[in-house]
This record gives C-alpha cells, sequence and structure tokens, in this order.
C-alpha cells in the first residue's frame, strides 16, 4: 500500500519526504503523507517517531529534510497557524496553581478571543469537565489533565487538532466520551490527527490510519485492510499436548498449516491462515487422540505486528 | 499576551521554594544592619551602609542570587516541564511572550532586593542624614536587576542548566575572576550597578567609590540587556522541544 492512498484533495497537513534526526539518532525517516478532513490515527509502538512526526506538524520541531506544510503553510516557524491549529502535547504537566477553568480561560484569552470567558466555559462542556472546572488543576487525576488539555485546545474551534496520546490515563467511560467528542468533530470537517500504541483505540476512532515503526511510515490507509494484513501475516504457535507426534501428523493434512517443528516436547506450528487455523487444530487434536495442554502465540506482540508491515 | 504571561510568571514564581530561600538570603542585610548598630562599630554609618551592606552584600551577593534563581525560573521551568507549549502554541509575536517573562523576572528580582536594600539601609543609616546613597543604590539595583534577568532569561533558553552558568558567571566570573584580573571588570554587571549607584548618589569618596566610569557602564547595561533579550527572542522564534520519539 502506497502512502498516497491516504492524500485526499485539499489536503490540510502535508508531510514531504521528512525526516528528522538528532545527532546520530534518526527519528524519522523519509515520510511522505497527507490528510484532509476526518480522523486518522497515528499508530506505532514506543519510540516510533510519533511524537517527534506529530511535533514537526504541530510547529515545534524543525524538520531536518523534507516539508512539513498545514493549511499550505511551513509548519515550523509560523505562529499564526495556531489560529486554526491546536496540539495537545503527551506530557501530562499543566500550570498546576491553575484552577481547570483558569487554565482552558487562559489559552482563550491568549488566543486573544473576543469573548475569552464563554469560550472556555463551551470547551470545558465539549468535555464534561464543568463539575471540576473551580478546581486546582494540580488535584486532576490524569484522565482529568487529558480532558482539560483538550479543553484548552478546543477553546479556539480549531480547524486542525493534533493530540498525542490523548487517551493515556483515562477510564473506560471518558475514553468512550472523548472518542464521541472527536468523531463529532471530524464529522464538522475537522482533520484530527491523534497518535497511540494501541491497537484497540486506533480501530475504534478511525478508518483511517498511519503506521510508523523506526521511524519510517510501515502503512498508510484504510484501517481494515492494514488490519486484515496483519491478521493474514504468518503466525507462530507452540503447543503442548498428550501426542504431540500423533497431533503433528493430523496437523499436516490442514492446509492452514505449511511448517511444523517438533523439539523439546513441544510442536512449533506456523500457519498463514489464523482464522482457519484457530479451527483445525482443536478437530486435529481430536482426530489424532491427543489433548491439547497449551496452545501460545509466539509472536503477537504489536512489536512483531509492526515488524512485519516494516519488513513484508 | 505580555500582561497575561507577566501575570501568570509571577504566579509561577511565587509558588516555588526558591522564593522562601531568598527572603532568608534577602533578611542578611538587615541581620548585618542590626549588629553594626548593636556593636557601635568604627566605620561611619555611610560607608557600612553604602560598603557592606549595600554594596557587599545586596550588589554582590543578593542582586545575582535573586536574578539567577528567579529568571531561570521563568522561563527555564517551563521547558524543562513542558508547559512552554501552551504559550508558545498560539498566534502572535514571540517578543511578547519574552517581555512578559522578563517583566515577570525583573518586576519580582526589583522587589526582593529593594525591598531588602530599603530595610538593611534604614536600620543602618537610622539617624545620619546621608539618605542620598540609598537612593542611588535603589535606583542602581532595578537597573542591575533588568540586566541580570535578561541575560538569565537568555541563558536558560539555550541550556538546560542555565542555572549552573548563571551562578559561575555571577560568583566565579564577577566575584573571583575580576578581583584577579582588574582589565575584565569592564564585563561585569555587578561594577556597571555599583558604578550607577555611584553616579545617582554621588557620595563622598570615602562613603563610596565605584571602579567604572558611568557612561560607560549604562552604554554596557543597555546593550547587556538588549543583546541578551535579542537573542532571546531569537531562540524563542525558533523554539524546538527537544528530543523525544
Amino acid at each position: 500500500m502506497s502512502a498516497e492512498a491516504t492524500a485526499r484533495p485539499e489536503a490540510a497537513i502535508e508531510v514531504i519526504d521528512v525526516s528528522r534526526w538528532y545527532g546520530n539518532v534518526v527519528a524519522v525517516n523519509g515520510i511522505s503523507f497527507a490528510l484532509g478532513s476526518g480522523i486518522t490515527g497515528l499508530l506505532g509502538p514506543n519510540g516510533a517517531g510519533k511524537t517527534t512526526l506529530l511535533n514537526m506538524m504541530a510547529g515545534f520541531l524543525k524538520p531536518s529534510a523534507g516539508d512539513v506544510r498545514v493549511l499550505g503553510a511551513p509548519a515550523f516557524g509560523t505562529p499564526e497557524m495556531y489560529r486554526q491549529v491546536a496540539l495537545v502535547p503527551e506530557r501530562e504537566a499543566v500550570y498546576d496553581f491553575l484552577t481547570g477553568y483558569q487554565f482552558v480561560l487562559l489559552s482563550a484569552q491568549l488566543h486573544e478571543l473576543p469573548d475569552p470567558e464563554e469560550a472556555a466555559l463551551e470547551a470545558l462542556r465539549l468535555v464534561e469537565m464543568t463539575d471540576a472546572a473551580d478546581r486546582a488543576t494540580g488535584g486532576y487525576s490524569k484522565g482529568m489533565k487529558q480532558r482539560i488539555k483538550v479543553a484548552a485546545a478546543l477553546v479556539h474551534d480549531p480547524e486542525v487538532l493534533l493530540l498525542d496520546e490523548p487517551f493515556n490515563g483515562m477510564d473506560p467511560r471518558q475514553r468512550l466520551q472523548m472518542m464521541e467528542l472527536l468523531r463529532r468533530m471530524a464529522t464538522e470537517g475537522r482533520t484530527i490527527l491523534f497518535s497511540s500504541h494501541i491497537l484497540e483505540e486506533v480501530e475504534r476512532l478511525s478508518d483511517n490510519v498511519l503506521v510508523v515503526v523506526a521511524g519510517r511510515l510501515a502503512a498508510a490507509g484504510d484501517f481494515r485492510a492494514i488490519r486484515k494484513l496483519m491478521t493474514d501475516r504468518p503466525h507462530s504457535f507452540t503447543i503442548r499436548s498428550s501426542d504431540n507426534r500423533a497431533l503433528a501428523r493430523a496437523l499436516m493434512a490442514e492446509e492452514s498449516v505449511f511448517g511444523i517443528e517438533l523439539a523439546d516436547g513441544t510442536l512449533m506450528v506456523r500457519t498463514n491462515e489464523l482464522a482457519a487455523f484457530v479451527v483445525a487444530a482443536p478437530r486435529a487434536a481430536q482426530e489424532a487422540g491427543a489433548s491439547l495442554f497449551e496452545v501460545r502465540p509466539e509472536d503477537e506482540s504489536l512489536e512483531s505486528v509492526f515488524d512485519y508491515l516494516v519488513t513484508r | 499576551m505580555t500582561w497575561l504571561v507577566l501575570t501568570l510568571t509571577l504566579r509561577q514564581l511565587l509558588g516555588q521554594r526558591r522564593v522562601l530561600f531568598l527572603a532568608a538570603v534577602a533578611a542578611l542585610p538587615l541581620v548585618a544592619a542590626i549588629i553594626y548598630r548593636a556593636s557601635s562599630g568604627e566605620a561611619e554609618a555611610a560607608e557600612f551602609a553604602a560598603e557592606v551592606v549595600l554594596y557587599g552584600i545586596i550588589v554582590t551577593v543578593l542582586l545575582p542570587l535573586t536574578a539567577v534563581l528567579l529568571s531561570t525560573a521563568a522561563l527555564g521551568s517551563e521547558i524543562e516541564d513542558g508547559t512552554i507549549v501552551y504559550l508558545l502554541s498560539k498566534p502572535g509575536e514571540r517578543w511578547r511572550i519574552l517581555a512578559g517573562k522578563l517583566l515577570a523576572a525583573w518586576g519580582a528580582t526589583t522587589a526582593i532586593v529593594v525591598a531588602s536594600a530599603l530595610v538593611g539601609g534604614v536600620v543602618a543609616l537610622a539617624g545620619e542624614d546621608e539618605w542620598a546613597i540609598l537612593g542611588g543604590f535603589v535606583v542602581a539595583l532595578a537597573v542591575g536587576s533588568l540586566a541580570y534577568s535578561s541575560l538569565f532569561l537568555m541563558l536558560s533558553l539555550f541550556t538546560s542548566r542555565a542555572l549552573l552558568a548563571g551562578i559561575a558567571y555571577a560568583f566565579i566570573w564577577e566575584g573571583v575572576i575580576t578581583n584577579f584580573a582588574p582589565g575584565v571588570q569592564r564585563f561585569s554587571i555587578r561594577e556597571y550597578t555599583a558604578s550607577i549607584a555611584e553616579a545617582v548618589a554621588d557620595p563622598a569618596p570615602w562613603v563610596f567609590e565605584a571602579d567604572l566610569g558611568t557612561t560607560y557602564s549604562v552604554i554596557l547595561v543597555v546593550i547587556v540587556t538588549g543583546v541578551a533579550a535579542a537573542l532571546a527572542v531569537r531562540r524563542l522564534s525558533r523554539f524546538e522541544l527537544s528530543g523525544e520519539a
């Protein structure tokens, strides 16, 4: 799948062959994509370069090479961009001595909005933080801090919203509420990009996804197509049973199995059709008269899925 | 924007523990003045107030210490904890953010050192007719704290070790090196401050005498303040968040 798959007309964000390195460390390596309105998930394991990429789009990092343009202007060194762009940073710190209302109001005042008090109250309503608005943010839970940061970012009604790991620390109810808010904002024609290292968050919220691994764009486009790629990749299972030899013979006959190793009292089975294998394995065990003690996937970590996407 | 940043920064600074430490140090001139009054020392009151209380303790120690602690906290702590993003992700010129930070650091520094000078000076000079020397130092402290604040604020944008660098400048360069190499006194905000105090108070030479000329000191204060502020604005305009993947 090419990066161009996500390109849309009138892209709000254009990332053109962008790299960023710190000394000898390459954090982002030759990434290109374009985003229009709607929600896009920026998915990748920790340390993949998601924050670096978001910071470049938010104008807080200059690309070492390539161009990052937001709403047609270079993201770096264009403060006027913030009239239509907002960033919710990953870092938790807010001004602890301010109340939630004062924090959001400060954001509205710094934006020089015509009615900052009303804008602050509206933003607090959007994230359902009105009840806690008069408490100092220093006493907020992690989830509340996330929401107050989102309120401060939304206060000027931005066209482009960049969120770095916005669901960190939120409980399931807060997460659902925030997802609903972001969906609603996307239907209003905004461009929303959020980063996450959790596959399920991205799956639930966005159809469009950018997968970043080790600084490279591993995949981009429709989430379902990428999910299928992840599912259809070769999987390995370690199996322990009461009769490994008989089970191995039975599994050899299964179409979904393309490799078996027998060693140290365990079977290592490889399949490239996960769904079929899940059905075939117990059936083969029954045919072989073997009891299954353990069926353990060997490489289900998110990193291995990403690694597969990068190296496929 | 400048006013918002100014009030925000003052609240940040006042909430820090270092202000308590500075308040304790700011009481030292008063303690010295009380000891002088109680011991009826040999020095004249005006000379003691100028050389020991105002120059020896306040200009030499309290002023740079207060300026470095408050100025590096004004921006440095925001950069360190990441809250600087909330100021920089707004439209508008960057110099307005820096102006707010500088005014806050300068105002807080001046308030502490001038209060300390007034309290210590009044006790040391009580019953004497030498108030001009106190007035001269008050003016000079306000000017000196502007130069120090601008310099240390600029440092906090260029290094995460601005506090260390500022202390090294104030207490190693100004405190030690300029004593052994008199030629480099020309590059000392402490000496500019002393020179301005002398020019405003016009005391008898036995009361207080500065080493540098007034015109030269005023020009250098303007240059140091202006260049440091310009470098800081330039740096803030090209500000990058530190490397996180």
